[in-house]
């Protein structure tokens, strides 16, 4: 009895190919996408991507040349050249890690022996990577230009203090001390956030839990509201409000305009109890924030409905849409900060509704950016949001008979 | 006429569900599609109704033209579907405010047409309830008030006493008798025969996507060649009594030789019948009527049951 029990749902569940897929394929898929996201593939030489950097440099001497060429022939660092102001706008608005100044001066310092005026400015919100770039930048600069410095400082103060020393004998205690080692004391590399810190700007890690979760939980509540479509079919009002003077359309776009509703009231919402528990700063600038949940939600709930315009059943819808999402805010930087992530990774997660909602409340809370300087990523999400509902619409009138007589 | 059917065929990929029917209706009839599950008749209504387009023939609303003329023919029409197509968490006032509204009735027009349909149906006590708490029978009563509000001239009514009470159908074919006395059109499709005894006027026998016969079931049973008779079971019958009753009146026999079967007109020959036997000194054992119903037409017309 157990056995054909246990053979006619065997039977059922391969009969189903869809189910097979979400079942095998899925999971496999996802595996390869984490795996990819934690850098966890390719050969065990674990070679690191290059950190793209831009240099600013404002010496034009031999010294500040040599610093150029010398880090542009490092493999864990690809130099950008950019003029000052330029670079600052870059880094501010997060599309590269940091900027290395070269200041006036730095030849001169070089040869006096003071500290060198060299500047790292940085994205706070990339903080991995800009502690490797760290770790890589004092090694490098010490052991070109530090070294030099070091040395000449030494022998300033051998002739201050130890008049008539023999040079042998400097050179002795030099070698000694290791000047040439890669601690950075000295070098006086100045490194500074591009983001003033003040008191209305949102803590980092807050805004990444805030803006992450939020729109992942969004896309999950859309589908599921825009699974009440499949519902409807199933107790047969569909079939029922086909019968009345509406257009197909009319309930698509009816459904529509409900999760879009909603989906701005469950933003409105998150953001409200960040800012009532965690402190998150909601007022700092209104307008961008309103603008931005207005596109994220029209985004995520075109999204939505797209899934449900693809699915037949509220079955089928589940499976797909917990796989979709969870594949798309595992990209898009909703799990964990796009910054942890390989290069490749970031690059493929814009093609993410979470990906632009995440940065552009990155935007107006961590990066202190004007309407202005968010409304691309807004008119991203209005784009994908305008692509999915005329996806949806098409889909939708095409499949409507089918979902009525499924 | 009000309905005005020509040539109408449909497919779903390889199988052809209408064929090539054609019926008209008359203002104020019951016309009722009879025929067994998967003959074709919902799908015939869902192309009168607008939602299932035609592949080919022609479909008149009240002389409206279904392709040219849709939003005009939903307004002249009312479906009470299969489904019980409700909100179930929707109270029926609300519900029927809602269906309501999607024919543009007007809000003070409304709230008056459903306090109506509410006590027409029996239920104006119930109307802040959930429909989840309703019974089978009276979700749908609601059902069928839901198709009213815009007050169409034409309802169908598409199997709408499945898995009803025998108290509630009666109820619903009250409520139908009413709406039709009323002056609204009533397409009527079912597969119970003794339904359709009841309610309609005439009726088109569909199957396989055919309409077989249609007409008034008198017309049927012409149609059918089905003839009631009397089937006698006489204790003893003698070859001299035989002979001596067929003279009387002419009859088939069968396997048992003391059973014969007498094609008549039941209600009227009955009793005649019996005195003839007397006369020939038969003794009747048992006596069985054969009546012609839309059973037996059907039957006769397809050669299957109707719930085969």
């Amino acid at each position: 009895m157990i056995l054909t029990i246990l053979k006619k749902d065997l039977k059922l569940f391969f009969s189903d190919k869809k189910a097979v897929l979400l079942t095998f394929l899925m999971p496999i898929l996802l595996i390869s996408l984490f795996a990819f996201a934690f850098g966890g593939t390719g050969n065990s030489s674990n070679k690191t991507q290059a950190i793209q950097l831009l240099i600013a440099d404002l010496d034009k001497s031999t010294e500040s040349t040599t610093v150029v060429s010398n880090l542009d022939a490092l493999d864990e660092v690809r130099l950008v050249p950019k003029s000052l102001d330029e670079a600052i706008d870059l880094v501010k608005k997060g599309k590269y890690v940091g900027v290395l100044i070269l200041n006036q001066g730095l030849q001169d310092s070089v040869n006096r022996g003071t500290t060198l005026p060299m500047e790292l400015k940085y994205d706070a919100s990339r903080q991995i990577e800009m502690g490797m770039l760290q770790s890589v930048l004092m090694q490098e600069l010490m052991s070109t230009i530090g070294k030099k410095q070091i040395k000449t400082k030494m022998n300033s103060y051998f002739d201050e203090n130890f008049a008539g020393m023999p040079q042998h004998l400097k050179n002795k205690i030099m070698s000694d001390m290791d000047v040439t080692g890669s601690k950075s004391s000295g070098l006086g590399l100045k490194m500074t956030s591009v983001i003033k810190e003040d008191s209305k700007k949102g803590n980092l890690g807050l805004i990444q839990a805030v803006a992450g979760t939020a729109i992942m939980m969004l896309l999950f509540s859309i589908a599921g509201i825009g699974g009440g479509l499949l519902d409807e079919k199933d107790a047969g009002t569909l079939k029922r409000l086909l019968y009345s003077p509406l257009k197909a359309t009319d309930i698509l776009f009816g459904k529509m305009g409900a999760a879009l509703i909603l989906a701005i009231l469950q933003l409105v919402v998150m953001f409200v109890f960040s800012w009532l528990v965690f402190g998150l700063p909601i007022f700092k600038d209104v307008t961008a924030l309103v603008l931005m949940i207005l596109a994220t939600a029209f985004a995520v709930s075109s999204f939505g409905m797209f899934l449900v315009a693809i699915a037949k059943t509220r079955q089928q819808l589940q499976g797909l849409s917990t796989i979709v999402i969870l594949v798309m805010s595992a990209v898009g930087g909703s799990m964990v900060p796009l910054f942890v992530m390989p290069a490749i990774m970031q690059k493929i997660a814009v093609v993410s509704v979470n990906y632009w909602g995440i940065q552009g409340f990155y935007d107006i809370f961590w990066r202190n950016l004007s309407v202005i300087d968010i409304l691309p990523k807004m008119g991203v999400l209005l784009g994908i949001g305008l692509v999915m509902s005329l996806i949806s619409v098409s889909l939708f009138k095409k499949n409507i008979l089918k979902l009525i007589y499924a | 006429m009000m309905i005005h059917v020509t040539k109408l065929s449909k497919s779903f990929e390889n199988i052809q569900a209408v064929k090539d029917i054609s019926f008209s209706i008359e203002k104020g009839e019951v016309f009722g599609l009879l025929g067994p599950n998967g003959a074709g008749k919902s799908t015939t209504i869902n192309m009168m109704s607008t939602i299932l387009k035609s592949d080919q023939g022609r479909i008149y609303i009240d002389g409206n033209d279904l392709n040219k003329n849709q939003n005009d023919c939903k307004h002249l029409i009312g479906v009470v579907p299969q489904e019980i197509s409700l909100y179930e968490e929707f109270t029926a006032y609300d519900n029927l405010m809602f269906w309501g509204s999607l024919y543009k009735v007007p809000t003070k027009v409304l709230k008056q047409r459903i306090s109506d349909l509410l006590e027409l149906i029996g239920l104006t006590e119930r109307q802040n309830d959930l429909i989840k708490t309703f019974s089978g029978g009276m979700k749908r009563r609601i059902n069928i008030a839901a198709a009213l509000l815009h007050e169409p001239k034409i309802l169908f009514l598409d199997e709408p006493t499945v898995g009803v009470d025998p108290q509630s159908r009666n109820r619903i074919f009250e409520i139908i008798e009413t709406l039709n006395a009323k002056g609204i059109t009533i397409v009527y499709t079912t597969h119970y025969m003794e339904e359709v005894e009841r309610l309609c006027n005439r009726i088109a026998i569909i199957d396989n996507g055919e309409i077989i016969a249609q007409g008034t079931q008198a017309e049927l049973q012409k149609m059918s060649r089905v003839k009631e008779a009397v089937e006698i079971l006489f204790t003893e019958i003698s070859t001299s009594q035989k002979a001596q009753l067929k003279e009387l009146v002419p009859f088939n026999t069968n396997a048992n030789p003391n059973k014969v079967s007498i094609e008549c007109d039941v209600n009227k020959e009955l009793s005649k019948i019996i005195e003839i036997c007397n006369a020939c000194a038969l003794s009747i054992e048992d006596l069985h009527l054969k009546k012609v119903n839309l059973e037996t037409i059907f039957l006769n017309l397809t050669g299957k049951q109707l719930r085969d």
